[in-house]
């Protein structure tokens, strides 16, 4: 055999890297998938919410195509907890019965094979267990294919769509972003998947059926206070649950992300839910918050860049896999391009970044620019709010006989015991410059 | 041709002898037999032991509770071979039509059982850990784990015969021994010669002789909490203090800290010691199936929550360096007193 | 040189896990694989061929449609053609029916091109009966070597081969006649990390698939459910034994604990102690 040549290389079998594989086989490039998983998917795991828009774009056809999907989200908000209470803030509505939904919710193992099996029945070669080790480059620096970590294992082609989620080694090699992200850019999730008859689960939130489900977001003491968030959805017959807070927290405060999560189980409030469930799977996985002012350069001479690798997350909405495949559809339409012009440049492909500052992906990460460094340097809001809401929750419910004037004073007072008055009106100033971006 | 009157079902036993040492296997099984028997009316227990030159081993299989020892003498017999072995046995079997045939899980054994059991056309389950007579169909209900013994699967063998099955050793108790008990001893004539069999044995690698922990009425087993092969020394002072072996769970064996032949378990023994004392094993159920059968379990364990101590007899929690020397010194010092009330 | 190789696709039993309420197995989420001892005997199939300077590697198995994926694992790591077995009415298959199914199999393949040498794996992990191997050596009325560890010497003129085998004493070092059955340990071969040009070959393998009625027509009496002599009475979770009491150290003090050990330890009757070191017994 001699050189294994193609058209397009990516890097990576999750929804960034399919979504480019299918465009481009889509558009007649002879595509080559590499993934390091036993199957795309076997190492993924990420909450749970899955949004159909982007899939959508890709795949317009994708419900006749019988997703794995879980359950449609058919309710959704927040928790609010403090160690012993909490405030639920949770949205159902008739709206989010149509099917498709706007979202559903998802396990990896089931949905990441079944999103590359369309990318191989649109003609896509896939290879799994398979590493890529480093880009190839010619003598000016452009890169022209990839090296495996398999015998006899290089692959060239003019264009490398890297691919390859948040541990970043081959943008980084690619010299699209200048180091590895610190812990303050990346934060560290737990996930729990716990088993419960589907019956059973129904009964404990409330679904009326497998068309139902929920997605809870929950803040507070889920992560001891600190910036972060705790999460619970209901898949078809058992619940995600898990954790995620900046990796730096882990870090300085010295804790072990399991204990974190046992502590959520075990909180009085969530653990009926869980009572008596199986924990089947159990993973940890790095989030990228790198935020849009340090995203990498999307493009290099005969490479770009798609979905975690290039910190293409908005974290406040827990979105990841749609822009993922935006990106993904985005790159893959700038290589058919780029194939067409015969032209691999980076001036070239940096057309890629363009057509994602138009859309959701870039306006998106724009507005919230300033959501980590917001959480960064005001660790306290999460805890100490949260455990204020609660406990003015309790006066307020609780305080029979009590002048309401009187309970108001009291609470007012209370928030201003654990926090100056300027230091609230400071927080909420930087919480909404950080939302508006 | 039928010798004998059809009518009687017989549960035979494979001996499993190599240089005239009878595997101990051989002996649990006809203990089982005898069981077995008991439930199957009018039933005997009879025994299969081929070989060269064995005859005189033929009463020891009385002692265990055979009634009729079939010998097979021929010098192609004289060391194990699957062919010979298969044969013999098998058109032995045709002969006599057993109702059970009943062999050891051993290296031996599991070559040659699915050779008979094809030979003969019946079927036949590996590795049991449990033998019984199903009450109301007079059959034999074979149980053996599979599925990394999370599950366990109960075999039946209805229309043919004999229900052949495979135990491994030790997991069914050792029958005390009837000294006075003898019996009938059948010569069976097998006139296969050399040159029709096709594997020849160059020569016999001799291993060490590997410390045999199957047999130990004392098993002092650490596991990954000992936290280094230096800790293994201690259990081995505990062990020789109780007259025991030391045995090891499989990251143990794994890291190097003990020889493989000292793992207990699903993918190493199965033991049944009087006395199994666990330190630093969590209790897996890959390493319980290969240990439950002992007597008495003492589990020490740092872990309160540690799936071992639902099985142990006795569980501990603290830790083993603080227990096992206090242990050691305790054992020590009353067997040094001869007060002991042991 | 003809080496067939029989493999079966497992699931991961570090995987498994048993329904607590049904006492079934849970398949969920459990990935399949080729049983591992069996991926050993492909690669000393390879290997044979690499050593002669030539021949091919057919590897087959019985099992459902998707156990194509086993085989496609096999042809990355150098199997030359891949057979897979699968019709409704093999389902059910104890050993003896695998074994017929099997036997006739290589008998039409050896028809075709003649059969050197084929390789087993010394059990599969799901059932850990490691029977069928010696079913089919049986049913072929050829020399059987189980738990094969090494092939030292692979003679076609002469039609011999020596292999070591591990037996309790040792290893055995056999000669024997070919063809020949053997079924393998790991130490028979290392797995090899398959080249990327076999893998992307592989990607594109479209094994060949046989039913019970073409391109050989198997014995409807002795194939599946009817072929098979045993029948699953009942499965279930084993039954734990109850444990005793649990006591702390941090509790009772050390010496109130070590009483406790000590007559637990006369409990179990161990007679034996003596006051320098004890002797096996
Ligand atoms: C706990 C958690 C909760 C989340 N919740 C949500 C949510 O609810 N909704 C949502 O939309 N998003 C969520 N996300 C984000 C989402 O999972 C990611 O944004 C998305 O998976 C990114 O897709 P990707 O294709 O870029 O990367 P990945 O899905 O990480 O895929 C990268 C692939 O590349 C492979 N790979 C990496 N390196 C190599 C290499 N060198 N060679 C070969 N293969 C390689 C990997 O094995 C992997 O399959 C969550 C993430 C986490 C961790
Ligand atoms: C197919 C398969 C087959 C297997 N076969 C076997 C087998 O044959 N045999 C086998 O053993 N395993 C087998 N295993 C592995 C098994 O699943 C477990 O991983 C293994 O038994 C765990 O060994 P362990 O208890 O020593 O280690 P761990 O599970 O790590 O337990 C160590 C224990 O030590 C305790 N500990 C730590 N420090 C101390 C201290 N100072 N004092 C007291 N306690 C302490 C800890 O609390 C912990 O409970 C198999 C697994 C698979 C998948
Ligand atoms: N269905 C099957 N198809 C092909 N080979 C098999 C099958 N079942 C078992 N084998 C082979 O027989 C060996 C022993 O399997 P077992 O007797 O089931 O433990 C395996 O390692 C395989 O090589």
């Amino acid at each position: 055999m001699g050189m294994l040549t193609f058209d397009a290389i990516v890097v990576g079998a999750g929804p960034a890297g399919v979504a480019a594989a299918l465009t481009m086989a889509r558009g007649g490039l002879k595509v080559i998938i590499i993934e390091r998983g036993r199957f795309a998917g076997a190492k993924n795991l990420f909450g749970g919410v899955f949004y159909t828009h982007a899939l959508a774009d890709v795949l317009p056809d994708y419900w006749e195509r019988k997703p794995p999907f879980e359950r449609p989200v058919t309710e959704q908000g927040y928790w609010m907890l403090s160690p012993d209470s909490v405030i639920r803030v949770m949205h159902k509505s008739e709206r989010y019965r149509k099917e498709p939904a706007d979202a559903y919710t998802v396990l990896r193992a089931r949905f990441d094979p079944w999103f590359a099996e369309q990318a191989v029945e649109a003609g896509a070669l896939l290879i799994t267990r398979t590493t890529v080790t480093r880009l190839l480059k010619d003598e000016r620096g452009r890169v022209i294919g990839v090296d495996t970590d398999r015998p006899e294992g290089s692959v060239y082609a003019p264009v490398v769509i890297i691919a390859e989620g948040v541990n970043n080694l081959l943008t980084r090699q690619a010299g699209l972003i200048a180091s590895d992200l610190p812990p303050t850019h990346v934060a560290l999730a737990v996930k729990e998947y716990v088993n419960l008859p589907a019956k059973e689960l129904q009964a404990r939130f409330g679904l009326s059926g497998p068309r139902e489900g929920v997605a809870i977001d929950v803040f507070g003491d889920v992560t001891l206070g600190l910036p972060g968030t705790g999460f619970i959805y209901t898949n078809q017959s058992g619940i995600s649950i898990g954790v995620g807070m900046l990796l730096s927290e882990f870090i300085t405060h010295r804790l072990r992300p399991y204990e974190v999560l046992e502590r959520f189980k075990n909180h009085p409030v969530v653990r009926p839910y869980l009572e008596g469930g199986e924990v089947r799977e159990y993973g940890a996985h790095l989030i990228p918050e790198t935020g849009y002012d340090r995203m990498p350069k999307l493009a290099g001479d005969g490479v770009m860049v798609a979905g975690d690798a290039a910190g293409m997350v908005d974290a406040l909405h827990r979105e990841g896999t749609n822009l993922a495949i935006t990106a993904g559809k985005a790159a893959g339409e700038t290589a058919l391009a780029a194939h067409q012009q015969g032209d691999f440049s980076a001036a070239f492909l940096s057309r890629y970044r363009r057509t994602l500052e138009d859309s959701f992906v870039l306006k998106d990460m724009k507005q919230y620019r300033r959501m980590t460094d917001f959480l960064e340097s005001s660790p306290h809001f999460m805890g100490t709010y949260v455990n204020l809401l609660n406990e003015a929750a309790l006066r307020y419910f609780t305080a029979h006989g009590i002048p309401k004037r009187e309970m108001e004073h009291d609470i007012i007072k209370m928030v201003r015991e654990r926090r100056s008055f300027t230091g609230v009106a400071w927080d909420m100033l930087k919480l909404m410059r950080a939302m508006r971006g | 041709m039928n010798a004998e009157q059809p009518v009687v079902p017989r549960i035979w036993v494979f001996v499993e002898q190599q240089e005239r040492q009878v595997h101990p296997v051989s002996w649990e099984l006809l203990g089982a037999a005898k069981r077995l028997s008991a439930d199957l009316p009018g039933s005997v227990v009879e025994a299969v032991l081929p070989g060269h030159q064995i005859a005189d081993l033929a009463p020891q299989a009385f002692h265990y509770g055979a009634s009729r020892v079939y010998v097979i003498d021929s010098p192609v017999l004289e060391i194990y071979r699957n062919l010979p072995y298969a044969v013999a046995v098998s058109q032995l079997v045709m002969q006599y039509r057993p109702e059970i045939f009943l062999i050891g899980a051993t290296t031996l054994g599991r070559d040659l059982a699915g050779s008979i059991a094809t030979r003969v056309g019946t079927g036949l389950t590996a590795d049991c850990t449990e033998l019984a007579i199903d009450p109301a169909q007079h059959i034999l209900a074979a149980t053996r784990p599979t599925f990394g013994g999370n599950l366990m699967a109960t075999i039946l063998c209805r229309r043919h015969r004999p229900q052949m099955a495979t135990v491994r050793p030790r997991v069914l108790p050792m029958p005390d021994p009837m000294p006075d008990a003898t019996g009938e001893v059948i010569n069976v004539p097998f006139d296969m010669r050399e040159e029709d069999v096709p594997v020849k044995r160059l020569r016999l690698i001799r291993a060490e002789e590997q410390p045999n922990i199957e047999y130990a009425d004392v098993l002092v087993a650490g596991g990954r909490g000992v936290g280094g092969p230096e800790g293994f020394a201690l259990l081995e002072e505990l062990a020789n203090a109780l007259g025991g072996m030391v045995a090891a769970s499989r990251p143990v064996v794994d890291a190097g800290w003990m020889d493989a032949s000292r793992q207990v378990g699903q993918t190493g023994k199965t033991v049944r010691p009087k006395l199994y004392i666990a330190a630093g094993i969590s209790g897996a159920v890959q390493h319980r199936v290969g240990m439950s059968g002992a007597d008495v379990i003492l589990a020490i364990n740092t872990d309160p929550n540690a799936p071992i101590f639902q099985i142990a007899t006795l569980g501990i929690v603290g830790d083993l360096y603080d227990v096992i020397p206090a242990l050691i010194r305790q054992v020590k010092g009353q067997a040094q007193d001869g007060h002991a009330h042991l | 040189m003809h080496a067939v190789v029989a493999i079966k696709q497992v699931p991961d039993t570090s995987n498994v896990r048993i329904d607590p309420e049904t006492g079934t197995l849970i398949r969920e989420g459990v990935p399949a694989i080729v049983n591992p001892y069996d991926l050993h005997a492909v690669e000393a199939a390879v290997q044979l061929k690499e050593r002669v300077g030539g021949g091919q590697v057919t590897v087959i198995t019985m099992g459902p449609p998707k156990a194509a994926e086993a085989l496609i694992e096999c042809i990355e790591q150098g199997a030359d053609r891949a057979i897979l077995i699968s019709d409704r009415k093999f389902g059910g298959a104890d050993t003896l029916a695998t074994s017929y199914v099997l036997a006739r199999a290589i008998e039409t393949i050896n028809a075709e091109l003649p059969v050197d040498i084929i390789l087993f794996g010394k059990q599969a992990i799901d059932g850990d009966t490691a029977q069928v191997g010696p079913g089919v050596a049986t049913r072929l009325n050829i020399p059987l070597i189980t738990y094969a560890i090494a092939i030292e010497e692979f003679d076609l003129e002469a039609r011999t081969a020596i292999v070591h085998r591990r037996v309790e004493q040792g290893i055995e070092v056999l000669q024997t006649s070919l063809p020949v059955l053997l079924t393998v340990e790991k130490e028979i071969a290392p797995v090899r990390h398959a080249p990327l040009p076999r893998l992307i070959a592989a990607a594109r393998y479209q094994p060949e698939v046989w039913s019970a009625t073409a391109p050989v027509v198997f014995d409807p009496q002795q194939i599946g459910l009817k072929g098979s002599p045993t029948v699953v009475g009942k499965a279930f979770t084993p039954e734990q034994r109850s444990g005793g009491e649990v006591i702390s150290v941090a509790d009772l003090g050390l010496n109130a604990v070590v009483a406790r050990a000590l007559a637990v330890i006369e409990q179990a009757h161990v007679r034996n102690l003596q006051p320098e070191t004890g002797v096996v017994s």
